[in-house]
């Protein structure tokens, strides 16, 4: 559903030209879960920002869901981040002055349903993510696990086809770490497609595919303990190089 | 510290020039427009002899008609008094000075070249320069026994002094008024009292007249009041001589009663008169015989009028506004700059200190704003001399001479920075002061 | 169209300060704005009463006698003889006083012999010529003729009356409501009768600021022996300048017994008359312009600096799938939910100073059509204001979102 090729992107200051990503390659099937991994700086933030079209690219190709995003107007591109993407940020980006129910309701006010709608939708995603009972609580009266939980229920109210999740489990304790991880794997059984972008190779683990990032290059992909088989895993094509 | 803390100010508004911009100007029009105001309203309502204020009495009586008051919506008597009733009351010596005096017009000629023109001329008894502290740039006035029978002795302003002699030292010089010879005696210096407090007919800002003559040309020549003259009595008013005995008002009589008991005396005096003449068929209204001071006297003839007061309260609440959008502001500025609030905090700041330190900066943006105001405010009072010079509108009262900006103005702006100081950024400082650094620290 | 008012709404509630400030703004601008324009209004309504008068062709003379061998009725017989012979005049009046100039004589008129007096009337002396000076038209009744024009009062004959008047409307009304005034008679304070001959309408006598300032008549009498004689003079239109030139020139000369004071435009005279009022209007209008400057720089001041701290919750917005038109709205909406709580706050208060002042300053009570007025012409400022900073927010790139500098 998710195919790049060769794309890459540049940052330009007055003196420096730096290749965030690199001649790219990626291909991703619907309900897959895949790691991104690499140190700092490596692109992984970068590549997030271009797969969920919060950034342009300089060259190369996406195909999202066999659009090409390139021919996508600015509106269009916020359509499809609103219906068929959801996100969950490092640092929550929960909005602090708005209760539960109404930060996991922000994508669906932009996407003209009807109450009732919207309703049922927040309260099952609520229900998943066990926060039912804190609908009406401030993000600042919750802990962190609690909080990326919250934005966890944002994203996948909208029922989207894919989440994108950038270092979710980096500002949370081991404990809730796992709550998190083990939330996305739900999520990923239910059919829902996953990337997430990570540094920690234990939370890498628990995809079905990794792809590593160095210096804006893929360096390096395993499959570690599949939990499926799920065909076409290995991308030969997206392998060492030069 | 101070100096630390002011370097940071001055840092923190290069920093921000944009949003510091706007909360100068914000001050600075809002003290402009009240410095403005404030010295229009302060020269209105200003007492021009406020050390004499409880020396100098307005004298006046109600002989007015029994069926109709002169002034309905006041209880006010008139501001004039009878010939009769002045003289009668000059008479005595009670008060330490006195004067009867009211304002007529006469033509001076017979001055080298100066073509004759008309002046507006005081017909008074000797005490007014006195009493009233006009100044003298060449000699003086008359004594008391050139009043009656009147000395041809005339006082000139310096103003016509400059137009007839140049500005010379004309004491001693000869001029025709009314085609009578008269000899200068003295020439006063600038004198502008603002209001013209002794006498506000013609406008509370009138200017002072340009000659003065002795009191008892106005029998002689038969001189008129040239600005009140009021009757009510239908009664046989053929000849000079019968208006001066008449119940017509057109003569001011102030006096200068230095304590309370002489005031007391002086008012006995004047009720005593009162209740004879009462018994003779005259003052038929009921008494209203006043001893008023001066700024009651401003006060009884409305020299400030209610628009004045409606543009100080005007002015007040745009400066309100003004402080209002600064605190909005301010509170935008220090949120901002929270994160540095909290590492300062963090490394050991107290609470007080970052209060001191915020207060300095808002000190020092309000002494901004108020040199912008005062400089705005300046601008628009010569702008608006500058209007009413350019419509010669000037001409009949000293309305340019209340656009003066003058010490008071200045005062003013400096009360008005201190306040707006307090008012705009005691809350914004304490605002932040009160913030644990921790917030700051973490905060995206 | 989906508003999404209710979130915006308790996201405000929560975080007030800011939006609290700009709603006082807002009210206090509100109330200056309604009460301002009111009371402007109303200054140059005054203004421009109608006066009846042909201000603009007219111009005044004052000429002032002073030597002992100065004889005002030859003088002035003179001065008209010639001034009724220059070329552009059309009409020439002596008088005592100066119309619109807030100078000039009341006498009392009663409709009964003994009645009581109730109050002072303003009065003029003219000649048969008056009327036409002042050009205010005839509209009962018949000018003076020349036969009927009294002498001059003068030291030794001071309280002397004339057997006709000419009154205007609204006088005439005063003294006999619902009534013709002509043929009636009135008695003045010395008990001397007149009757009414004349009606004129409109016009105003000396006095604009009095209370009824359009209650006025007219003495068939040369001016009294006085300080000073004026003269009106009406020219034909556009020639008033030119023949004020002509005039001062010839008549400085004319007469060694007497100087020439001035020789202005009746419209000077008015000018400095309402020079209260025309001040209160600029100054008026130059603070109201000020406050609604300050009022709108506050608004956009705010809106700026909201959409600078909240952009990471813009970023996040656009992620999940805001489109730029949305956080224009949301901003816009913000804003207006601010201006709307200050209108209505500012309605109260608008409203509240309005009556105040009407019943401490003596002004007429706030006209409401101009709280409206102020509504609207705020709420534009309003939203026109916070334009700009939400267009700008729009341009805050998803990719905020997921930085974490």
């Amino acid at each position: 559903m998710l195919e790049m090729h060769d794309v890459s992107k540049i940052y330009r200051t007055d003196l420096i030209e730096t290749y965030a990503l690199r001649r790219f390659s990626l291909q991703v099937s619907p309900g897959e879960f895949v790691a991104i991994t690499g140190p700092s700086g490596s692109g992984k933030t970068t590549f997030l920002n271009v797969a969920g079209l919060l950034e342009e690219f300089d060259s190369g190709r996406y195909l999202l869901e066999e659009k090409d995003v390139r021919t996508l107007s600015d509106d269009e591109r916020s359509r499809l981040r609103n219906e068929r993407i959801g996100f969950i940020f490092q640092s929550f980006n929960l909005i602090p002055d708005l209760d539960v129910y109404d930060n996991v309701e922000v994508p669906l006010r932009y996407r003209r349903l009807s109450g009732a709608d919207r309703r049922e939708r927040i309260g099952s995603a609520l229900e998943l993510v066990g926060l039912a009972s804190r609908a009406k609580h401030m993000p600042a009266q919750l802990s962190g696990g609690q909080q990326q939980r919250v934005a966890i229920a944002r994203a996948i109210a909208g029922d989207p086809a894919f989440l994108l999740a950038d270092e979710p489990t980096g500002n949370l304790d081991s404990l809730m770490s796992r709550q998190v991880m083990d939330l996305l794997e739900q999520i990923n059984e239910m059919g829902t497609t996953i990337l997430l972008v990570t540094h920690d190779p234990e939370l890498a683990r628990r995809a079905q595919r990794n792809v590593h990032l160095v210096d804006g290059q893929i360096s390096d992909f395993r499959a570690y303990e599949p939990r499926a088989a799920v065909a076409g895993a290995m991308d030969a094509a997206g392998a060492a190089r030069a | 510290m101070f100096g630390y803390y002011l370097r940071l100010a001055s840092r923190s508004f290069r920093h921000n020039p944009g949003i510091t911009a706007l909360m100068v100007l914000a001050i600075a029009l809002g003290i402009a427009v009240c410095v403005m105001t404030l010295t229009v309203y302060h020269a209105m309502s200003g007492n021009p002899i406020w050390w004499k204020n409880d020396r100098l009495y307005a004298v006046t009586m109600d002989n007015w008609d029994p069926n109709h008051p002169l002034n309905p919506k006041s209880d006010l008597p008139p501001p004039e008094m009878t010939y009769k009733d002045t003289q009668f009351l000059f008479a005595s010596n009670i008060p330490e000075r006195k004067v009867v005096m009211y304002s007529t017009e006469g033509v001076v000629s017979g001055v080298g070249s100066e073509p004759a023109a008309q002046i507006g001329t005081r017909v008074t008894t000797a005490d007014f320069f006195v009493m009233f502290e006009a100044p003298f740039l060449y000699g003086n006035g008359w004594s008391a026994g050139a009043d009656r029978p009147p000395q041809p002795l005339i006082v000139l302003s310096r103003r016509e002094n400059e137009k007839l002699f140049a500005g010379a030292n004309s004491v001693g010089r000869t001029l025709r008024w009314n085609d009578h010879e008269f000899r200068v005696i003295g020439v006063l210096n600038d004198w502008f009292p603002r209001p013209r407090f002794y006498d506000l007919n013609g406008g509370s800002f009138a200017l002072p007249d340009d000659a003065y003559i002795p009191y008892g040309w106005g029998s002689e020549l038969q001189l008129l009041n040239k600005e009140e003259n009021d009757c009510w009595r239908p009664e046989k008013l053929d000849t000079y001589q019968d208006f001066e005995a008449s119940d017509c008002v057109w003569q001011q009589m102030w006096v200068e009663l230095p304590d309370a008991a002489s005031r007391e005396r002086f008012q006995s005096l004047v009720d005593a008169y009162w209740a004879e003449q009462r018994k003779a068929g005259r003052f038929e209204r009921p008494k209203n015989n006043r001893l008023t001071n001066v700024a009651g006297w401003l006060r009884d003839n409305e020299v400030v009028n209610n628009d004045n007061r409606v543009l100080v309260g005007l002015a007040f609440a745009f400066l309100a506004l003004c402080l209002i959008n600064t605190v909005g502001l301010l509170l935008a500025k220090f949120l901002n700059g929270a994160a540095v609030t909290g590492i300062r905090r963090a490394l050991g700041a107290s609470r007080q200190q970052i209060f001191a330190q915020l207060l300095i900066e808002v000190g020092l943006l309000s002494a901004l704003g108020a040199l912008l105001g005062l400089a705005l405010a300046a601008l628009g009072l010569a702008a608006v001399r500058h209007m009413y010079a350019a419509a010669h509108l000037g001409e009949r009262g000293g309305y340019q001479e209340l656009m003066h900006f003058d010490v008071v103005g200045v005062a003013w702006a400096v009360i008005l920075a201190v306040a707006a100081t307090l008012a705009a950024g005691l809350y914004p400082a304490w605002r932040i002061g009160r913030l644990s650094p921790a917030v700051y620290l973490k905060s995206q | 169209m989906n508003l999404n008012v209710r979130p915006i709404m308790s996201a405000l509630l929560r975080n007030r300060t800011g939006a609290v400030l700009v709603a006082v703004q807002v009210a206090i601008a509100l109330a200056v704005l309604a009460n301002a324009a009111y009371i402007t209004v109303q200054r140059i309504e005054r203004i421009h009463r109608p006066t009846g008068i042909d201000e603009a062709n007219i111009f005044v003379v004052e000429s002032a006698g002073f030597t002992a061998r100065f004889q005002q009725t030859a003088s002035v017989r003179e001065d008209l003889a010639y001034l009724r012979g220059v070329s552009g005049v059309s009409a020439v009046t002596p008088t005592n006083s100066i119309p619109l100039s807030d100078g000039g004589n009341n006498d009392s008129l009663v409709t009964q012999p003994d009645a009581p007096r109730t109050g002072y009337i303003n009065d003029m002396e003219i000649d048969e010529q008056g009327l036409d000076a002042l050009g205010v038209k005839l509209v009962a009744g018949r000018n003076f003729d020349r036969e009927e024009i009294q002498p001059a009062l003068t030291r030794s004959d001071i309280s002397r009356f004339v057997p006709t008047i000419i009154v205007s409307r609204a006088l005439g009304e005063y003294l006999f409501p619902h009534q013709s005034p002509l043929g009636r008679q009135v008695w003045d304070a010395s008990k001397h009768q007149a009757t009414i001959v004349g009606v004129v309408d409109p016009v105003m006598g000396n006095f604009p600021g009095s209370e009824h300032p359009d209650r006025v008549f007219f003495l068939p009498r040369m001016p009294a022996e006085a300080i000073v004689v004026r003269y009106l003079v009406r020219t034909r239109p556009g020639q008033r300048d030119a023949v004020m030139r002509i005039v001062e020139s010839h008549l400085a000369a004319s007469n060694p017994d007497r100087v020439i004071n001035f020789v202005r435009p009746l419209g000077y005279f008015k000018d400095l008359s309402y020079l209260g009022d025309s001040s209160m209007e600029i100054y008026l209008l130059t603070v109201t312009g000020l406050v609604l400057a300050v009022t709108a720089l506050g608004i956009f001041a705010l809106a700026t600096f909201n959409v600078s701290t909240r952009t990471k919750q813009i970023g996040t917005r656009r992620a999940v799938g805001a489109r730029r038109g949305d956080i224009v709205r949301y901003f816009l909406i913000e804003n207006a939910l601010i201006t709307s709580a200050g209108v209505v706050t500012g309605c109260a208060l608008a409203l509240a100073a309005g009556y105040w002042l009407s019943v401490h300053y003596a002004l007429p009570r706030l006209d409401l059509y101009y709280l409206v007025g102020g509504v609207l012409a705020l709420w534009g400022i309003g939203q026109l204001a916070a334009w700009q900073p939400a267009w700008r927010a729009a341009a805050v790139p998803p990719s905020v979102a997921t930085r974490t500098v």
